[in-house]
């Protein structure tokens, strides 16, 4: 009787979850494979009433949106990419070696990442104008990496203490480079920290919106979120709610697919069975 | 194969304080050497030193006839196995082991796989080649940690209390599979311990240390039958040595019992020093009623507190009080080695057919001969037979508090 109601509850609670979390996705779904007649109706239905593929033949063939579409991979990957490599190296540095100013590198980052992005839209517009920075690439890769990096850095220190200090030691006893023993020993065992911090640190790039909008001025260099906006349609009064939706779709279609393929490589305890206990 | 040879070899902390005190341990090829003691007492500061892991402050280290105080670990061809293995949880049990080979780079493919099975072989992991560390158990990574040891041809072999992790069952068999492999493979070996009985049974000699100081080198029976001074006597043996205040008059040693006749030339040793410590090991004692032939020795009636019988022995417990500056020394030592006894009492080891009985007056035989007689203030050994005791360096004496 107990055992059937904690049941129950169990699921009850799943799907209130599950629908607050789901619904406006599937909202969404529906939405993009809805016709223009049906999003402008009044009184829409959840589900469509005719099925089209039409919004995604739209965006697949719309070039701005490609072009953002590129911009945004490009983009977040080699933010992605750069900021993990130096988080890796920094927070390597803090967690294992004593230096004067060690504290002072971790408050940094910390007050980097509570400053809020908009208060630096102004000051960054008007530097990266002078150094040519503005409407390109690096333009938005820069900031995307100064903002993800402190949290990389304190959720790998954070895994590199977990780390026996034996293990390096073992590895320099048997033979290895310091810069070995971090490559071959800290680095893999640190993966989860560092699948952790990149994926945080993509989706940063990849849902950025501020910066995005600030910062560029034409299709070479700005991303989905930014390009989003810029789909009005030919009415003013009735903006393409279907092909917004389709839209959004294909970007949250990436983020899925990486935490699925990722989600397996995030196991904690990988160090298990290192030491005794 | 080499020797290693710590030359007054000092480590101190950034605050001064050091760790190993002029330490000077030879270890000849192929000895297996043993550093025990109580913790703290810098054994695996002195052992990491040796494999690089920690800057040596002043002294040198000699490995192999040449001087590394500046190598890295990774220059020095040692091979070490950690407390707790320190095995790479990412890796097979097969990668761990070829770990040191691969790093090596200078080796093919199929040299290396005939080396990772080879020893395999020699420490039974054949079946657990392909599994991961997390899966083992216990006795297993010790041997994992032990296969990537052996599998370098290292010069020497470091162990950093490798048995600690393991429960006393398994202890033992490794223990006896540790000595089993070095005395196959011939390589010189030290080994760091705190347990007295890993360093009997394993070491050709021992160095015993207590906070930073070198106390005793010598053979595990130098140890047992002619301890330097007062914390050797005490760390060496199980139960440990009896420590009763005593006084020589002629060739009688009074003790708290009673006299004990002891040999001329020990007696003259000690002989105008006033109260000093004896030390008698449990052994030495026996039931009067038991022992037969009781010619050299003496007896003492005592009321004895606790009796433990084991089936092949027994040990009994006399409670003694002990005037307040013997006492203040017992407890000093007590606390050098790591003891908590509440109680000064004798602890004798009498034969498994003894019939002596808790609360009763019981007649006690001692063996004279075997007493210790030990200088209170220093801690020195006054009857130790120098000829057998190995090395006892001057600064073992001054280590031991004067009445602190």
């Amino acid at each position: 009787m107990n055992r059937g109601r904690t049941i129950l509850g169990t699921w009850a609670g799943f799907l209130v979850i599950l629908v607050w979390c789901l619904l406006p996705v599937v909202w969404i779904l529906s939405l993009s494979f809805k016709g223009p007649d049906e999003t402008a109706a009044g009184s829409p239905h959840f589900l469509p009433e005719t099925w089209t593929l039409q919004n995604y033949k739209d965006i697949f063939n719309d070039g701005d949106f490609l072009d953002a579409l590129r911009n945004s991979f490009g983009i977040a990957i080699i933010a992605t990419a750069l900021s993990v490599v130096f988080a890796t190296l920094a927070a390597y540095a803090i967690a294992r070696l004593e230096f004067k100013g060690k504290r002072a590198v971790l408050s940094l980052a910390l007050a980097i990442a509570m400053f809020p992005v908009v208060s630096l839209v102004g000051p960054l517009f008007d530097m990266w104008r002078t150094f040519h920075l503005f409407n390109t690439w690096p333009g938005l890769i820069i900031p995307y990496m100064s903002f993800t990096l402190p949290l990389a850095i304190w959720t790998l220190s954070a895994f590199f203490r977990e780390i026996p200090w034996e293990m390096e030691q073992a590895a320099q006893v048997d033979g290895a480079t310091s810069w070995q023993a971090f490559r071959k020993v800290i680095v893999p065992l640190a993966a989860p920290g560092v699948f952790t911090a990149a994926i945080l640190t993509f989706f940063f790039a990849w849902n950025e919106f501020v910066l995005a909008i600030s910062l560029t001025s034409t299709t070479s260099s700005r991303t989905v979120p930014a390009q989003m906006s810029f789909f009005v349609g030919p009415d003013p009064f009735n903006p393409p709610y279907g092909q917004l939706a389709t839209a959004s779709v294909v970007v949250t279609v990436p983020i899925i697919l990486i935490v699925l393929l990722f989600q397996r490589k995030i196991v904690a305890g990988l160090t298990s069975g290192a030491v005794k206990g | 194969m080499a020797a290693i040879d710590i030359d007054h070899i000092v480590k101190k902390y950034g605050d001064g304080f050091p760790a190993v005190n002029d330490v000077s341990i030879d270890v000849q090829d192929g000895e297996f050497m043993i550093l025990v003691g109580p913790s703290g007492c810098g054994k695996s500061t002195l052992l990491r030193m040796i494999v690089g892991l920690e800057d040596i402050t002043s002294g040198d280290m000699v490995i192999g006839g040449k001087r590394v105080n500046g190598l890295a670990p990774r220059d020095r061809n040692l091979a070490m196995v950690f407390q707790n293995y320190a095995l790479y949880p990412h890796l097979t049990v097969y990668e761990n082991i070829a770990f040191p080979l691969r790093l090596a780079g200078n080796l093919s493919e199929s040299e290396i796989d005939t080396r990772v099975r080879e020893a395999s072989k020699t420490l039974e992991l054949d079946e657990h080649l392909q599994r991961k560390p997390g899966n083992l158990s216990g006795g297993q990574r010790q041997r994992v940690a032990m296969g990537r040891a052996i599998v370098r041809e290292a010069d020497a072999f470091l162990f950093d209390e490798p048995l600690s992790n393991l429960d006393a069952k398994l202890r033992g068999q490794m223990r006896t599979e540790i000595s089993r492999l070095q005395k196959r493979l011939g390589i010189t070996t030290v080994y760091v311990t705190h347990d007295q009985t890993e360093a009997m049974t394993l070491g050709d000699r021992v160095a015993v240390l207590k906070r930073g100081l070198l106390q005793q080198l010598a053979t595990p029976r130098e140890l047992y039958e002619n301890p330097g001074n007062l914390f050797v006597a005490g760390f060496i043996g199980s139960p440990p040595m009896n420590f009763l205040p005593a006084t020589v008059e002629g060739t009688s040693v009074k003790l708290p019992f009673g006299s004990v006749e002891v040999p001329q030339d020990k007696a003259a040793k000690a002989a105008g020093k006033g109260l000093l410590m004896a030390g008698i090991r449990p052994e030495h004692f026996e039931d009067a009623t038991v022992k037969a032939d009781r010619a050299p020795g003496s007896t003492f009636k005592a009321k004895v507190d606790v009796v433990e019988w084991l089936g092949n022995e027994t040990y009994a417990y006399i409670p003694f009080e002990a005037p307040p500056e013997v006492e203040k020394q017992l407890r000093q030592l007590e606390q050098d080695l790591d003891g908590e006894s509440m109680h000064t009492q004798l602890v004798v080891s009498l034969d498994g057919a003894s019939r002596i009985s808790e609360g009763q007056e019981a007649e006690i035989w001692v063996d004279g001969s075997k007493i210790h007689l030990f200088d209170p203030a220093t801690g020195e050994n006054l009857t130790v037979d120098r000829d057998n005791a190995g090395r006892i360096p001057e600064t073992a004496k001054e280590a031991e508090p004067a009445s602190a």
